[in-house]
């Protein structure tokens, strides 16, 4: 780590309040506890929504499959929900729950609304997914409709849902720093240090370093979800007998 | 009356409105009255609600006559205003005095001398329940040292030094003798909360050190927002102390206060406080609007009062 400090050190002039975005690194060795406190909640902020809007959306993206009427509808309002600006839902979230002003819950009750918003159709198509000739095979070794949705359809279904869950992550992340504007403690907070110490002349390193912190996260993440699908669907891995 | 006039007068010199020399060539000055005018060739910047804030454009036209060729909306006091002005997008910007990037671009504020602009006095905003007598003399103590110029001191090691301003905060209060260690506030729980730039956030801080350094136990809110966010924190208790401005709070609380000078802001604002608040001796520290105009510009038209701008060209 030494090294790597001192590579971007040398990329950069000796002063310590440097405005070079290099100076990224040096600004998070300097505030290290800090910056991985916000980094832990980024973390926990962009990952719990998901799963909740997951458990919420199972079940109304199952009702939309299961009742093809309901699929255009359902998929039209949850989708509206996506179109709210996040920063109006922060704000109304309080008021609407009557959760005292600055409670840290509005941020993860908002996020849950654009995660279900996302996940909704995707669970829907991806039940949608699983070809009528597995279906069948499951009732006809006599697989009840509950049993059939657990033990068949879901875990088939699995791809697609990930493929979904991947953006809902990923936004999240992004969306969570936007909550830093109205002093949510997480890695948004670093771009307004950015915005408030840019006079009078541009200060990069806090804004650079929540940029790369947050593609960092994004990325991790991502790649969680990709690992858990694997290991979730052994069969797509299996080699065709020859 | 006059007396009250030579004090907002002086309290008003903290307001700087800063204008710039540079690009007022393609204003066009058709709009409203005052044509002919200094101001009627220039383009004023400065946040949204100036254009109806009693002590904004209004109040700038009652007082002196003055009105600006044209209004641009930047941001409140921050970057996008100072660049605006550096750079001639506008000719005058509506900034803060303790703003370091005035001295930084040798911006000349305007004086205020019919006090337009009211006081703004430092002082802690702090819910009732928490202000024990220890609470009360820790703050009341800070509020004692803080000045005009010693808080502009501070504000450039934080915004052109780039140093953190819980550092920042804690060697002003050792250098004020303030930061031995005592028990005045041992037991009390508090949560300090801070606006959104970088000012209020230092002063939270040094709220918070010295309280910390006479036993309180205290928890960090900074950056809230604005006063549309954090006064119903400071109501429903998320909140228990902020650093605020007199001037703005009364004007927040109560729209339609009319009290300019320091004492009678403070009178004022004790009528219009939510039940569970009070605030505290205030300091002699004012982080006021003023209106700024660049080194040029006050030299090409003669400008060192905000009446100057009323001159016919």
């Amino acid at each position: 780590m030494s090294l790597l400090h001192a590579v971007f050190a040398t990329a950069d002039s000796p002063s310590s309040a440097s405005s070079s975005p290099w100076h990224f690194f040096g600004y998070f060795l300097d505030h290290r506890s800090q910056d991985l406190s916000w980094l832990w909640t980024h973390t926990w902020l962009s990952v719990v929504p998901v799963i909740v809007g997951l458990l919420i959306a199972l079940p109304l993206g199952w009702l939309s499959r299961r009742y093809g009427w309901l699929y255009p509808p359902m998929v039209s309002i949850t989708g509206l929900l996506y179109t709210i600006p996040s920063i109006a839902l922060f704000v109304l979230v309080p008021p609407l729950l009557g959760l005292s002003s600055l409670d840290p819950l509005q941020v993860p009750i908002a996020l849950t609304v654009y995660s279900v918003a996302l996940l909704v159709r995707v669970v829907a198509d991806g039940l949608a997914s699983v070809p009528e000739e597995v279906n069948q095979a499951a009732t006809a070794i006599g697989y009840g409709r509950a049993r059939r949705l657990f033990a068949v359809e879901l875990p088939v279904a699995v791809p697609v849902i990930a493929a979904g869950l991947r953006v809902a992550t990923v936004s999240n992340v992004s969306m969570v720093a936007i909550a830093g504007t109205i002093g949510m403690s997480n890695l948004g907070q670093l771009f307004q240090i950015g915005k408030d110490l840019s006079t009078p002349t541009a200060y990069y390193p806090p804004i650079v370093l929540g940029i790369v912190l947050c593609v960092l996260l994004a990325l991790v993440l991502d790649a969680l979800i990709i690992l858990a699908t694997r290991l979730m669907t052994p069969w797509r891995r299996a080699v065709p007998a020859k | 009356m006059k007396h009250k006039i030579l004090i907002a007068g002086a309290a008003a010199t903290a307001l700087a409105l800063t204008l710039s020399a540079c690009g007022s060539s393609s204003s066009d000055s058709s709009s409203g009255g005052g044509s002919g005018t200094v101001a009627s060739k220039l383009i004023l910047g400065g946040p949204p609600e100036f254009k109806k804030r009693a002590d904004g454009i209004p109040g700038l036209a009652k007082h002196y006559g003055v009105s600006f060729g044209k209004y641009t909306v930047t941001d409140t006091g921050g970057p996008v205003t100072v660049n605006a002005l550096k750079n001639g997008q506008v000719d005058a910007a509506d900034l803060f005095t303790t703003d370091p990037s005035i001295e930084a671009n040798h911006f000349v504020i305007l004086t205020d001398p019919k006090a337009n602009f009211a006081a703004q006095n430092v002082l802690p905003i702090i819910s009732k329940a928490k202000a024990t007598d220890g609470v009360k003399t820790t703050l009341n103590a800070i509020s004692a040292k803080l000045d005009t110029a010693g808080l502009g001191a501070l504000m450039v090691k934080v915004v052109t030094q780039k140093q953190d301003p819980d550092a920042v905060a804690k060697a002003w209060l050792s250098d004020q003798g303030l930061s031995t260690a005592g028990t005045a506030a041992s037991g009390v729980k508090l949560t300090v909360g801070s606006a959104n730039f970088p000012e209020n956030v230092l002063l939270a801080q040094i709220y918070a050190e010295a309280l910390k350094a006479q036993g309180a136990k205290i928890s960090l809110k900074l950056n809230i927002g604005s006063r549309e966010k954090y006064v119903p924190a400071l109501k429903d208790g998320s909140v228990d102390l902020m650093p605020e401005y007199n001037g703005s709070i009364l004007q927040y609380l109560d729209p339609n206060a009319t009290a300019t000078a320091p004492d009678e802001v403070f009178t004022a604002l004790q009528k219009v406080l939510p039940k569970n608040l009070i605030v505290l001796t205030q300091s002699a520290a004012q982080d006021s609007d003023a209106i700024v105009v660049t080194k040029a510009t006050a030299a090409k038209y003669g400008l060192t009062s905000i009446a100057d701008l009323a001159k016919k060209q």
